[in-house]
């Protein structure tokens, strides 16, 4: 007989790989029909009076209301149908301009933009006993925007279970036509597309702790500068590299799970940045979930970005968000199941600084803080 | 699953109920239809009719983790758990009273031995033709596992599934409210030697009460020794409980494979609660039973 301290732990391992022992079944369509609703607000901060030329102004404001519908169909199906509208108000910034102190200020676009969006996602799931592979459409609606998205995605996991390769493929056209009356706009009527791909790859590496890689490449052509930005002349091709890198550990005592994601972003545009994501996931009973998280992000301006835009170059931008920065952003979010009912909330606070960035450039007086908060409830058809 | 199957719960929801019931049907046909010899489309029935081929057979994650688990079974037992050893019942008519020929033995156990198949997680090939696998020591076990798992799935938070005497608790368990659960009286039929709370987890049993001969005072068990071809003269009745069916049932198994003493060493040292009924009949174990009736012959 093989040694017999052994035996139950050799028994046990080698049973623990069978799927029946996996929790869930790796790839199976849900099993109940799940509804859900969410109402989101995030409402940016004024910005400061000494950072504009007319005073404080106010930032833009959002409302979003959605709605999810996902439900299995036949015996290896999924189809999920996602509704999203949202209401924007509030005034943008519109160009940066030399004070007579010597600092940038910003000149925000004065009349406050109105402006709704709606969107309405479709995608269906086919489970196979090795993965499942998804297809899914998005249309998206707002007065100066329209846009039409497909993309495709499978999973397949290894014969062991222990590792998962993932592919996506996608492609978006956007047809502009900016709203007239408030600023002068940049183009009448323009289009963009973008496509992207992305390879990933996870892992599981004990009992506890799983490990992913991705890889993404998006390529976009078109109309890419902003249409209400009075200095703002951007190339009209934009390739965009993603490296991410993710670990999930879950610790058996204080019966919680560790996430970290890091994420590095390039582009031939100069713009390079990092993120980093953690957040805690603490069990508090069976049916409460508590998620403290925290997020870092740095990035580099683009070659073209002047706090004051020197509109004799071929591009030029004074947008903040091509700006060097860094922010920091976090929050809490609450899950809580009662019978077939779950409620969820999100708290999130967004700050960010030119000095808190990794890169070097000149800070933007336009970089904003927001604040976010989210409440949703779901319910599943047992 | 060679057997009377049944599955308790408690669920408040009817339509629930029903799903439930059904899920947990559809999982154990799903096995059943997958690993049956005895069922032509079968995956088991495919590796077969291709042994002795060039052409290694396709298996998912699922059938590799179970070869997995056989082949451990086959090294925590030092070879006497044999996943190809199902053909000696070409030899072995347990119906006919009579012992078969030595030369028919013989002739089958060149078609016996796990270390010759060549498997991995993605195929399997059996070398020889005639060679045969047979998953029966631990399809049905699994099988209960995976329904209870389809229970728990659906929300079920308290049920028992019994595949013929293999049974999986659904849910935690409770030890206020544990399952009462009979053990088959080897020697008498529809009488149970002992009774066991199962508060959550498997049991799985294994005894010679399921076909043997009785010639000259002897007994042949349907345990067969894989490298003589010949039955084990062992324990009579192996239960074993464990945190998965499928690991209760691979243990009473190898039990049941070795000779008396060193089955009841293996037990004990193996660190799962047991009960075993030797050849006279007297019970062992580590189990907090309750008897039920005497153990004289």
């Amino acid at each position: 007989m093989a040694d017999r301290q052994s035996a139950l732990l050799a028994l046990t391992s080698s049973a623990l790989l069978l799927p029946a022992y996996q929790g869930v079944r790796a790839d199976a369509p849900p099993e109940f029909t799940e509804l859900g609703m969410r109402y989101s607000k995030y409402e940016e901060d004024n910005t400061r009076g000494s950072k504009t030329f007319g005073g404080s102004s106010e930032r833009y404001e959002i409302d979003a209301a959605q709605f999810h519908l996902l439900a299995p169909v036949l015996d290896d199906w999924s189809v999920a149908v996602d509704l999203q509208w949202e209401d924007m108000s509030g005034a943008s910034p519109w160009f940066v301009g030399q004070s007579l102190d010597g600092g940038p200020k910003v000149i925000m676009s004065g009349a406050s933009i109105e402006d709704t969006r709606t969107e309405v996602s479709v995608t269906t799931r086919y489970y196979y006993d090795r993965g499942n592979a998804g297809f899914n459409y998005v249309h998206s609606d707002e007065d100066d925007y329209e846009s039409d998205a497909v993309a495709l995605d499978g999973a397949f996991n290894s014969a062991d279970g222990m590792t998962t390769y993932s592919a996506a493929v996608s492609t978006s056209r956007d047809d502009i036509s900016p709203t007239q009356g408030s600023v002068p706009t940049n183009t009448l009527n323009d289009d963009k597309d973008s496509s992207s791909a992305w390879v990933g790859v996870s892992r599981i590496v004990s009992k506890n702790a799983i490990v992913r890689f991705g890889l993404a490449y998006t390529y976009r052509d078109g109309f890419l500068t902003d249409p209400y930005k009075k200095n703002d002349r951007r190339p009209d091709e934009r390739e965009e590299w993603v490296l991410g890198a993710g670990y999930r550990q879950y610790f058996i005592w204080p019966d919680g799970a560790l996430q970290a994601d890091y994420r590095y972003f390039d582009d031939d545009w100069g713009v390079a940045s990092h993120t980093l994501d953690l957040a805690w996931h603490q069990n508090l009973g069976e049916r409460t979930q508590l998620i403290p998280f925290l997020r870092y992000y740095s990035q580099g301006e683009a070659d073209f970005f002047a706090n004051v835009a020197d509109t004799d170059q071929r591009y030029f931008a004074d947008d903040y968000r091509l700006s060097a920065f860094g922010a920091v952003s976090g929050g809490l979010r609450l899950r809580h199941e009662i019978g077939d009912w779950a409620l969820s909330a999100v708290g999130e606070r967004y700050e960010t600084d030119e000095s808190w960035g990794v890169f070097s450039g000149d800070e933007s007086p336009a970089l904003v803080n927001f604040w976010r908060f989210s409440f949703g409830l779901d319910y599943s058809f047992r | 699953m060679g057997g009377p199957c049944r599955l308790r719960f408690a669920c408040a929801d009817e339509a629930l109920a029903a799903r439930a019931i059904s899920a947990a049907e559809a999982e154990v046909r799903r096995l059943e239809q997958k690993y049956s010899r005895y069922l032509p489309d079968s995956l088991v029935s495919s590796i077969n009719r291709a042994a002795g081929t060039r052409r290694p057979v396709p298996i998912d994650s699922e059938t590799a983790g179970l070869l997995g688990f056989a082949h451990t079974l086959w090294q925590q037992s030092a070879g006497l758990f044999d996943l190809t050893a199902g053909v000696l019942r070409r030899a072995w008519d347990f119906k006919s009273g009579r012992l078969p020929a030595q030369a028919a033995i013989d002739a089958l156990l060149p078609l016996i031995g796990w270390d010759r198949v060549q498997w991995d997680q993605g195929s399997i090939r059996l070398p020889t033709p005639g060679m045969e696998i047979d998953f029966g020591g631990c399809v049905k076990e699994y099988a209960s596992d995976s329904a209870a798992a389809a229970l728990a799935r659906l929300g079920i938070e308290r049920g028992l599934v019994d595949l013929a005497g293999d049974m999986a608790a659904v849910g935690p368990g409770s030890a206020v409210e544990p399952w009462l659960v009979g053990i088959r009286h080897p020697r008498r039929d529809g009488a149970a030697i002992a009774s066991i709370s199962l508060a959550a987890g498997g049991l799985a049993s294994s005894g010679d009460y399921e076909r043997c001969l009785l010639l000259e005072g002897k007994r042949y068990g349907h345990i067969l020794n894989p490298a003589t071809g010949w039955p084990v003269q062992g324990l009579v009745a192996v239960s074993v409980a464990a945190p998965q069916c499928l690991v209760a049932g691979g243990s009473a198994t190898i039990a049941m494979l070795q000779d008396e003493s060193a089955a009841l060493q293996w037990l004990d040292a193996l660190g799962l609660p047991w009960l075993a009924v030797d050849s006279a009949l007297q019970r062992h174990g580590s189990f907090d039973t309750t008897a039920c009736g005497s153990t004289d012959r």
